[in-house]
């Protein structure tokens, strides 16, 4: 007998190991591929974030500045007694500043001709401005007091290049001869542009003045609104949870419960609005367009999303912490309160941040309780107010702006876009700094 | 490790602590323990030993009713503790509880500070009037737990920083802090060791002089070192139970001795 009989299996090849087989070769190229795809997935993904971003500051950015006039201008207390005795007194103040003015442009060498119509245009009515600060400032007569005053919105598009000679029509807000004068004043070197304090913290204004828009009424209306929201949604929300989570029979009627509590997750926003409205406003009669409502109306939407997070927060506390606390005789609520909570806080926060964060951002079911538009009545007075006078929200506000007529609201909308992310990412920030400080590792 | 088993020590024989009678227990309709019958004594090791799935676990978290937080978990019979019946509606389990401490397989510390660790039970059950006593709880729970040396210095330092041997022995100070009669541990052990485990068993013994101990364990070894009684399960049913030796040595049961030879299990 030979070898091979005695020994039917054949002697196993030697493998080099340091040449790939080709099986080896198959799945190494199958992990190239698949890190491509997923670095193509994020590249993709943060070439659109900063598209998003850049177009946001680009369009946004403008709403955050105006456009200013300044005009060192020295009234003599003869004129101004003169002017006082006239029988259109802002008339004539007006007349000695459209004087002053052609007299600073003849002084610096710039020839244009304009008439008292077009400072109206660019400027406002001046007149009664400065009146009213001679009036309270007697004593500055006869000194030079330098005015900065605020040109019309839309000099600010000509200037960033929305308005422009060729596309201007006529209108009894702006004229295309007017632009001479602008012109001129930027050659005489006295337009600046400055931070818009009306945008940050005025209230809307009609739908002609694009220029006296601002946000900061709303801001406070969806900050009241977060308030109501934060105070009503996360103690019920968690209170809920722990009694699903921890203390309820599992049964029937339970698990009717649950699932009925995620299809209200993936309702509609808008269906929670036509709620409030006909529970909160038609039924109960709280007021029209109050944050109150808006809040009450957003805690609905937010309660679902806070319970579902924090069973899911609850559920990962390891049983081992439950066993051990029982185990030394503490009770179930205990046990609950004592041990469970604390390690699901971070959990909590995150999905209470994140239904606040969607709250903040929601817009229909506020249009349908009214709170969008024109609130011209500007802030609260006082804390209380503050839930129950009309106001607006955030995105209702941007959405208004967006929705009129007037180009020059489509840079507040951005602007507005601006405030409101930053409202969120701070809402973030404080997120994480809570849950870092919550933390622990088991 | 050791030239005599701790089993072969001196005994004398002591009073019912625990007294089972007919217990059944179930989990939906799965058949868990079926009629055992057994009185452990008071100042005593007994251990549980058996193949896995034989039901060990199952029984000695009847006896301070953790299986109550199971919710398809039912038990039926009577468990005495000092003559009184453990399940009878008036017992408020958690009162139970502080009588018969547990520790458990995984060491499982608070995620809190060593010194929160053993305070929290007499915290809970108002052991302490002031700092001061529960400062000396604290020392003293420790101390039996012959952990004190190692942890004295950082116990504010987190509970769940210490090495696994250990942590079991901060669960076991945990455990002792408030005073239970009976100390249940479920393979306190399995998680460790050899000299960790050394450790505990040492503790084990000592915790014998007031404490009446049972500990379910996988090692025959173990249970050969540490206990006086020894009870055998296998498929539910309590086999064999009596004096350690007795049960090492000389088994009345066939199914013992092929588990305690090796063929079983």
């Amino acid at each position: 007998m030979t070898e091979t009989a005695l020994n039917p299996r054949p002697m196993p090849v030697k493998k080099d190991l340091m040449v790939e087989d080709a099986n080896t070769r198959r799945r190494n190229a199958a992990e190239k591929r698949f890190r491509a795809y997923g670095l193509a997935a994020i590249l993709i993904g943060l070439f659109f974030l900063i598209v998003l971003a850049v177009s946001i500051l680009r369009n946004g950015l403008p709403a955050f500045t105006q456009t200013v006039v300044s005009v060192e201008f020295t009234l003599k207390a003869a004129d101004r007694d003169a002017a006082e005795s006239q029988l259109f007194k802002t008339k004539a103040y007006q007349d000695l500043f459209i004087a002053e003015l052609a007299g600073k442009l003849d002084e610096r060498g710039v020839e244009v001709v304009f008439d008292a119509a077009t400072i109206e245009r660019l400027l406002g009515k001046i007149g009664g401005d400065l009146r009213a600060f001679y009036q309270a400032n007697p004593d500055r007569v006869g000194e030079p007091v330098s005015f900065e005053l605020p040109a019309s919105s839309r000099v600010d598009g000509y200037f960033n290049g929305r308005v422009t000679r060729e596309t201007l029509q006529d209108s009894r807000f702006l004229m295309a001869a007017d632009l001479d004068l602008v012109d001129a004043m930027q050659e005489a070197g006295i337009v600046q542009s400055s931070l818009n304090w009306t945008f940050l913290t005025g209230a809307d204004s009609g739908v002609d003045n694009p220029g006296g828009a601002g946000i900061g009424a709303s801001v406070i209306g969806s900050f009241f609104m977060m308030l109501v929201v934060l105070v009503l949604s996360l103690p019920i929300g968690v209170a809920a949870s722990i009694y699903l989570e921890e203390f309820a029979p599992k049964n029937r009627f339970t698990d009717l419960i649950e699932v009925n509590i995620s299809n209200l997750a993936a309702v509609p926003s808008i269906v929670f609005g036509i709620l409030g409205l006909a529970v909160f406003i038609q039924f109960m009669h709280l007021p029209q367009s109050a944050p109150l409502v808006g809040g009450l109306v957003l805690t609905l939407m937010t309660l679902p999303t806070i319970i579902i997070s924090t069973r899911a927060s609850l559920k990962s506390v390891p049983p081992s912490i439950r066993d051990a606390a029982l185990g030394v005789g503490a009770s179930k609520m205990q046990s609950v309160f004592h041990h469970v909570l604390p390690l699901a806080m971070p959990g909590i926060l995150t999905g209470t941040i994140i239904g606040l964060a969607q709250a903040l951002g929601e817009t229909a079911p506020l249009l349908l309780i009214g709170m969008v538009g024109f609130v011209a009545r500007g802030y609260p007075d006082g804390f209380v107010a503050g839930f129950t006078e009309a106001n607006s929200a955030m995105p209702a506000q941007i959405y208004t702006w967006a929705a009129r007529a007037d180009a020059s609201f489509y840079d507040k909308a951005w602007g507005g876009i601006i405030v409101l992310l930053v409202f969120l990412l701070s809402m973030n920030i404080l997120a994480i700094l809570l849950r870092r400080k919550f933390e622990r590792r088991w | 490790m050791y030239d005599s088993p701790i089993s072969e020590r001196q005994l004398t024989q002591q009073e019912i602590k625990f007294s089972a009678r007919g217990v059944q227990v179930y989990y939906g309709d799965n058949h868990a323990i079926k009629g055992v019958d057994v009185d452990l004594e008071d100042k005593t090791v007994t251990a549980f030993i058996g193949p896995s799935g034989c039901g060990k676990s199952t029984f000695l978290r009847c006896l301070n009713r953790m299986n109550d937080t199971i919710d398809i978990c039912r038990v039926e019979g009577t468990i005495t503790l000092d003559d009184q019946d453990i399940y009878d509606k008036r017992v408020d389990p958690v009162q139970l509880r502080a009588r018969v401490g547990m520790v458990f397989q995984k060491p499982n510390p608070f995620p809190k500070s060593i010194y929160d660790n053993v305070a929290y039970g007499p915290r809970i059950h108002g052991m302490a009037r002031n700092r001061d006593e529960l400062d000396s709880i604290v020392e003293k729970s420790l101390r039996r737990a012959a952990i004190w040396d190692e942890v004295k210095d950082r116990l504010n330092a987190p509970g769940t920083g210490l090495s696994g041997g250990q942590q079991q022995r901060l669960c076991i100070a945990r455990a002792v802090a408030t005073e239970p009669e009976v100390l249940l541990m479920d393979e306190p052990c399995s998680a460790l060791d050899p000299i960790a485990t050394a450790q505990v068993e040492e503790l084990i013994d000592e915790l014998r002089q007031d404490y009446s101990v049972v500990i379910v364990t996988h090692s025959m070894q173990q249970a050969a070192r540490v206990s006086q009684k020894t009870a055998f399960f296998h498929l539910g049913h309590l086999v064999e139970f009596g004096e350690t030796s007795q049960i090492f040595t000389n088994p009345e049961d066939k199914r013992t001795e092929s588990y305690i030879t090796g063929r079983i299990g």
